[in-house]
């Protein structure tokens, strides 16, 4: 059952003071956004020095003009299990076994992808969709769309048009907290450049969770080019903030020792031989060489000889351990055909359903009827 | 006939890094020339002499800066000649060495002088132009550096760029050597910096962009240092940010020994020395530098090089960019920040509250050394020091007086300052080139203190 519009509003609430803190807490260049708010830019909230300590920056962003949802990181377990409860009940709306409460009736949102993804588009479109939103979609993939400024320009253009929720995909680093930062309505980062994918993160915790149980002390192996990915970092900080152990496996091209940095604490490792840990985890998700990204120039030739799933190190995995990849695959590079084929096959699908669930957690907490 | 212009300054605390005098007294001067100095006793003033009450402010040589960029030309929406060198004066410097990463670039005697005569008819602060080694600055061609300095040229770099191959440096230096200038290298190994945005480490790592390794810096270093240990030329290592780099440096002065230690050199920069890493949080543009800001450790081992001497030249590094320009996203905004109004401030908290030097030495550092590095006395005689006979290019120091820094009131054409709304200690509260006043502090400006009282 999707939760009702004002269980919506009380679960707002309850998060609402631990975020309240933080967020009042940082520093904002002041001269700068009163130049920026003349040429109507905002910049978005900045910290300047480096005694002041690291303030966890909260996912969900309760301000006077609506939420945004744009990382993982800082986020904490209370409020990971509570989103990721939401999406458990929600899974049979997601897949249209049950109908779900049409919580963003009368609500219109907008995809923009300033970079191309079907998959998460789709799965975004029809969360919407299934919780009774309009949903109109913006492809601006493009060269001129690329840079900071045709993001937020195209952003207050459609908003302008009466969009409750802008999501957002970009190539750019911090591209969604910029447009947060410039919009009034609601932004959920649909993955932005290197740094997050925070529903995507969400969607692995999901499947862990529903294969593993309790994910405290769970061993999760990441494997790939962990250094460009936004979903090793959105998934790493969902795991580590849940409890679980996550080492990073790859080359070190493609996985850096200033990786360890990502989280504070002993629950995040690194290991360039993936041979060594096979055998001792419980999940090991197969990340797609990105070489778009150029990632590849730090990659040898030999990458499946070393970190591929091949049929020989499937066959070292526990039994019960489980397999993910966020797709699309690179067969015969990350991942080999057979193992792709079968032992897979089934939570594929799962992880496809397990999107559009989350998806319709966030966006009902994000824009649902107050 | 009219008499002539004379300044007397009384009770001041003079420093002159030159004889490094630091004492209480007064100084006189006649038109553009300092006419006499006497360290704990009183000059002989003509009646008609502006009588300037120091109140124990400290008087030294105008400050020097060895490395702004004033975008002029082509880059005038950010910064102009005029514009920056009124910066310059309200920040106490009387001088100021200009990069030559404009539009185009400074690579011809033609472009030298073009700068120069935009200086003598507009501009506060003296400006020195520092040419570009190669031609567009792209380290494949040598520029026409003899005519360059024959045209002014103090020095050349290709500041913005480190020169990659290590021929083309050779011949650089080979030829910088035979001109009697200094070369001043941005140490940036490309292959290893490249596309990197912040210091390699946990804030690159969370942000997810790109990092940019120690190692682009020193590896350069290491390199150009090696290079030069036949060459003997006048190298000059710019804006220096890592801690290993310092290390770097201090080695190699000591191979070279006490007699030819003066011929390597390193500069800092005030944020390299009070910001780390971590400013960059929240993708902050303002605080996306180029070499990146690093960490604590970086800014402990800079002190430390400046403690002891090894890094021994302080510059701004002033680069101006537009509010818009700095409001793109990170990945796109432009590297740099202004200094040259705070700088002042910004070393005495770094460096004098913080007990790394005393004040002669900040301002030995941040007169006389510069006026070194580039050969200025051959330009202008006496220019860095306290000399008698020499030019009366001065700055009166208020190191106790507290304000706040507002980028708003500043004088540069930009705001791209991260430091805004700090407060600080220190300010230059009059400065005078060739015996002119080219900036004196607004008494109602800053009402808590009139160290500028004038009588007669
Ligand atoms: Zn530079
Ligand atoms: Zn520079």
């Amino acid at each position: 059952m999707a939760r009702s519009a004002s269980q919506t509003t009380q679960a707002l609430r309850d998060i609402g003071p631990d975020l309240r803190l933080p967020f009042a807490a940082r520093l904002r260049l002041p001269l700068l956004n009163r130049f920026a708010a003349a040429s109507g830019i905002r910049i978005p909230p900045l910290r300047l020095w480096a005694t002041v300590s690291r303030v966890t920056r909260p996912s969900i962003i309760q301000r006077s003009f609506g939420p945004d949802f744009l990382a993982l990181e800082g986020v904490c377990a209370t409020e990971l299990t509570s989103i990721l409860d939401d999406a458990e009940r929600l899974l049979p709306c997601a897949v249209g076994d049950a109908p779900a409460a049409r919580v963003l009736e009368g609500k219109l949102i907008a995809n923009l992808f300033f970079e191309d993804s079907t998959r998460t588009r789709v799965s975004f479109e029809i969360a919407a969709r299934r919780l009774g939103a309009e949903v109109v979609n913006l492809s601006a993939s493009g060269s001129s769309a690329s840079k900071g400024e045709s993001l937020v320009d195209t952003s207050r253009n459609i908003e302008a048009m009466g969009v409750d929720c802008l999501v957002v995909r970009c190539a750019i680093s911090g591209g969604a907290a910029l447009v947060a930062a410039n919009v009034r309505c609601a932004v959920v980062n649909a993955g932005d450049g290197r740094h997050e994918h925070p529903t995507q993160g969400l969607l692995d915790l999901l499947t862990l969770r529903r294969h593993l149980g309790n994910l405290r002390g769970k061993r999760v192996a990441i494997v790939g080019d962990i250094a460009n990915s936004r979903v090793a970092r959105s998934t790493t900080h969902g795991l580590v903030a849940l409890g679980a152990q996550v080492v990073a496996v790859g080359p070190p091209a493609l996985v850096p020792s200033s990786w360890g940095a990502l989280v504070s604490g002993e629950n995040i490792s690194i290991s360039h031989d993936m041979d060594s840990i096979i055998g001792e985890i419980d999940a090991i998700i197969m990340l797609r060489i990105q070489t778009e990204r150029a990632a590849d120039r730090g990659v040898a030739p030999d990458y499946r000889f070393a970190y591929g799933l091949t049929e020989a190190r499937r066959r070292r995995l526990r039994p019960d351990a489980l397999i993910l990849h966020p797709g699309p695959m690179n067969r015969g590079v990350e991942i080999d055909d057979a193992v792709a084929d079968d032992a897979f096959s089934s939570v594929i699908f799962e992880q496809v359903s397990a999107g559009v669930a989350v998806r319709m957690a966030i966006l009902s907490r994000v824009c649902g009827r107050r | 006939m009219s008499s002539p212009r004379a300044l007397h300054f009384r009770g001041a605390r003079i420093i002159d890094p030159l004889s490094q005098r630091d004492e209480t007294g007064e100084l006189l001067v006649v038109n553009d020339t300092i006419q006499s100095i006497a360290f704990g006793g009183r000059v002989d003033a003509p009646k008609h002499a502006e009588v300037i009450e120091c109140a124990g402010a400290i008087l030294c040589p105008g400050l020097i800066d060895p490395h702004v960029h004033l975008r002029e030309p082509g880059g005038e929406a950010k910064e102009t000649i005029l514009t920056g060198t009124q910066s310059a004066a309200a920040g106490g410097f009387t001088t100021v060495c200009c990069m030559p990463n404009t539009s185009p670039c400074l690579d011809t005697a033609m472009s030298v002088r073009f700068v120069e005569g935009r200086a003598a008819a507009a501009a506060s602060a003296r400006v020195f132009v520092v040419g570009a080694a190669t031609v567009s600055r792209k380290g494949e061609q040598l520029a026409p550096m003899a005519s360059m300095a024959h045209a002014g040229a103090v020095a050349f770099s290709d500041d913005g760029d480190g020169i990659a191959s290590a021929g083309m440096m050779r011949r650089v230096l080979e030829v910088c050597r035979s001109l009697d200038r200094a070369f001043m290298q941005h140490c940036q190994d490309a292959s290893l910096s490249e596309g990197g945005l912040v210091n390699e480490g946990s804030v690159a790592t969370r942000l997810g962009l790109a990092p940019w390794p120690r190692d682009a810096e020193e590896v350069m270093l290491e390199r150009d240092l090696r290079l030069n240990g036949r060459l003997d030329a006048r190298y000059h290592a710019q804006h220096l940010s890592s801690g290993g780099s310092a290390r770097i440096l201090r080695e190699a002065r000591a191979r070279l020994g006490a007699d030819r230690a003066h011929r390597i050199s390193g500069e800092a920069s005030p944020h390299h020395l009070l910001l780390t890493c971590d400013a960059c949080e929240g993708y902050n543009t303002g605080a996306k530098m180029n070499p990146p800001l690093r960490t604590q450790w970086d800014i402990n081992e800079l002190k430390l090089a400046i403690a002891d001497g090894t890094i021994d030249v302080l510059a701004t590094d002033h680069a101006p960019h537009t509010i818009a320009e700095k409001s793109r996203d990170f990945a796109s905004a432009p590297f740099g920040i202004i200094g040259l109004e705070c700088a002042l401030a910004l070393y005495t908290k770094a460096l004098v509250e913080d007990g790394v030097i005393d004040w002669p030495r900040l301002v030995c550092l941040l007169t006389l050394q510069p006026a070194r590095l580039c050969g200025l006395d051959r330009r202008v005689a006496g220019i860095g020091t306290l000399t008698v006979g020499g030019v009366a290019d001065l700055t009166l120091i208020d190191p106790q007086q507290k304000w706040t820094i507002r980028a708003d009131a500043f004088k540069s054409k930009s705001r791209n300052c991260p430091f805004d709304g700090l407060s600080v200690r220190g300010k230059a509260i009059l400065t005078i080139r060739a015996g002119e006043v080219l900036f004196r502090e607004d008494p109602v400006a800053q009402p808590q203190r009139a160290a500028v009282a004038t009588g007669s």
